[in-house]
């Protein structure tokens, strides 16, 4: 932490002006309230689940107890229910930012070329964003009701067969993957529209003199430009996905069954409706650590990128 | 890209887009014309889209289930918790962007918080804050489960990393040269933050505070596990709509539309800032 040619530059005026206080103090003293916050509430959460994840802790008979070793975990890991929680979360995570990729690129070389009515096509579409999934996914069971729901009306009326959405254990993941659909692709609509439109003019002109395909153009010139931004897209959606709760929560609660049952469900399941608060840290604890690996492994670039230019700023 | 285009591809274009906007708004759209709807029109079949409008769900919703207590709830819970996110945020944010501090290390470990799940640490924060509420602290602070305080903690921790990132994104933009100069002028190291760069930052800030507001006030899984009754947000308001009897649509309808109609404003007016919020500052839209 030697101080940087970055900060020189205002350091030499703070001296004329004898504020009796270093930049370097200065700086420290900024930072220190988001820093005792972040600290507390991210470490001391962190220790206390790792504590009770080496310990008994069903609360149902009392308190946090004696100390097992790796007993829970040698338990969570036999946990069938655990690995087809891990399933579940897998096939929704894959199939939905999949999906909310592709049609959210799509929708953003819709738009792009679109001249008509620009700033309203996207009021409109950044609206499911602002929604809370947990209120307008409870309104999504009513627009999937067998009976009085308009998806099956509409479907009835164009003569297709009408699923039980939320009520068949083979479709009911697939209607949560739909409301995230829903909510999200529009996120990655706008953003690989703004992806679009910040390219450089050049080239493509270049490429249009050469009279090279629009299939070319598109293959050599804009998806490569534009995957940086996408590559962005996917990690956030990705995350969002795998830690994804509250749809599950409100739309099927994870069922019928465990159809549903995302390892967020079940781990709030397991310790806040079955009181074993020390098979849910051991979760916690798994499933922080493979998030955290996850996201070292695709943040590193990006967080690379941003520090290295809060450096030379 | 000036190549022609036949009436025929932009027909398709234009009609496509229709039906894209159809999907995304429809539900929303659904939402609330549900909620206008007498109790006779909501459980039929057919859906009906002509009916007789009526405001007996809003009263429902405000008068029999109280929902401006949730309201007002949310409203302290999200202010208070922005307030200081936004505080906290553009000293530490203006320190990385400026100062460098931490060579980027700090920077990254607060940013990586960002990516914490909060299902991993919901059973720790229920009972820290179990404990906390007992002590004499906690208990002059609101910090107990279902109380204020113990929600606002929570979302400054889990919305801080964020407006950070976004924050130093947005003083990077500002030039060194004006601080500079001011500072030649005689001003101090505060005056200069107060008078010359936060200034300059505010529409970023107000991007930050939109950002923030909004994912404080739709958040649902602490607010669903750590508030009971008196501290609980519109988001849990909502699901109290569950009964034994089944859910009452018009009504869940109507406190629906009232908790997501502030955040749909402010979206639309924050449109055109919106995606460099999205992308934590990456995409400059």
């Amino acid at each position: 932490m030697s101080s940087t040619p970055a900060s020189s530059g205002l350091a030499a005026t703070s001296k004329t002006k004898g504020a009796g206080l270093s930049d370097r103090w200065f700086s420290v003293l900024l930072i220190t309230p988001a820093m005792l916050i972040t600290l507390i509430f991210a470490i001391l959460p962190l220790a206390q689940a790792l504590d009770v994840s080496f310990r008994m802790g069903d609360l149902s008979r009392g308190k946090i107890g004696d100390y097992v070793g790796l007993e829970n975990y040698r338990v969570v890991f036999a946990d069938s229910t655990f690995w087809q929680a891990g399933w579940v979360t897998l096939k929704f995570t894959v199939v939905a930012v999949g999906l909310q990729m592709l049609l959210g690129v799509g929708i953003a070389f819709l738009l792009h070329g679109a001249t008509f009515a620009k700033g309203l096509t996207r009021s409109l579409l950044i609206l499911p964003l602002a929604t809370s999934a947990a209120v307008t996914g409870l309104f999504w069971r009513y627009l999937y009701d067998t009976q009085f729901g308009v998806m099956n009306w509409i479907l009835g009326s164009l003569g297709l067969p009408e699923p039980n959405w939320l009520g068949d254990y083979t479709i009911a993941l697939w209607s949560v993957v739909l409301f995230d659909i829903w909510q999200w692709t529009p996120f990655v609509a706008l953003i690989a529209l703004a992806g679009l439109q910040a390219l450089p003019k050049e080239p493509f002109e270049a490429a249009e003199l050469d009279g090279a395909s629009r299939w070319r153009i598109l293959t050599t010139l804009t998806f490569p430009l534009l995957k940086p931004v996408l590559f962005l897209v996917l990690v956030l959606r990705t995350i969002d996905c795998v830690r994804l709760y509250d749809a599950v929560a409100v739309l099927t609660r994870g069922g019928p069954g465990t159809a549903t049952e995302t390892m967020t469900f079940y781990l709030y399941r397991t310790g806040l409706k079955l009181f074993r608060m020390d098979y849910a840290s051991t979760m916690a604890v798994f499933f922080l650590y493979v998030m955290l690996v996850a996201a070292v492994f695709a943040l590193t670039p990006l967080l690379k990128q941003f520090t290295d230019r809060a450096k030379e700023a | 890209m000036q190549r022609k285009t036949s009436v025929f591809v932009e027909t398709l274009r234009y009609g496509t887009i229709f039906l894209v906007l159809g999907f995304f708004v429809f539900p929303i759209f659904w939402m609330v014309l549900t909620s206008f709807k007498p109790e006779g029109a909501i459980m039929v079949s057919p859906p009906r889209f002509l009916f007789t409008p009526t405001l007996e769900n809003y009263a429902h919703a405000l008068h029999d289930k109280n929902f401006l207590f949730y309201i007002k709830n949310t409203l302290i819970i999200s202010v208070v918790s922005t307030a200081i996110v936004v505080v906290f945020g553009s000293l530490a944010a203006y320190s990385f962007a400026r100062y460098n501090v931490g060579d980027g290390h700090i920077l990254f470990f607060i940013l990586s918080t960002k990516m914490m799940p909060a299902i991993a640490v919901i059973l720790p924060y229920f009972l820290i804050f179990r404990d906390v509420g007992k002590t004499a602290i906690g208990k002059s602070l609101h910090l107990g489960l279902d109380q204020h305080g113990a929600l606002i903690v929570t979302y400054v921790m889990f919305n801080l990393p964020f407006a950070i990132w976004l924050l130093v994104s947005f003083f990077q933009d500002i030039p060194r040269s004006l601080e500079h100069s001011a500072r030649l002028d005689g001003l101090s190291r505060i005056q200069v933050l107060r008078k010359v760069t936060f200034p300059l930052a505010a529409p970023g800030i107000a991007v930050t505070a939109v950002f923030t507001l909004i994912f404080c006030w739709n958040e649902f899984l602490f607010a669903y596990i750590l508030t009971r009754k008196m501290a609980s947000t519109v988001t849990v308001g909502v699901e109290s709509f569950f009964t034994l009897q089944g859910i009452l649509w018009g009504p869940v309808a109507a406190a629906a539309t009232i908790s997501v109609a502030p955040m749909l404003i402010f979206v639309l007016i924050m449109q055109r800032y919106m995606v460099r919020g999205l992308t934590f500052g990456a995409v400059r839209g």
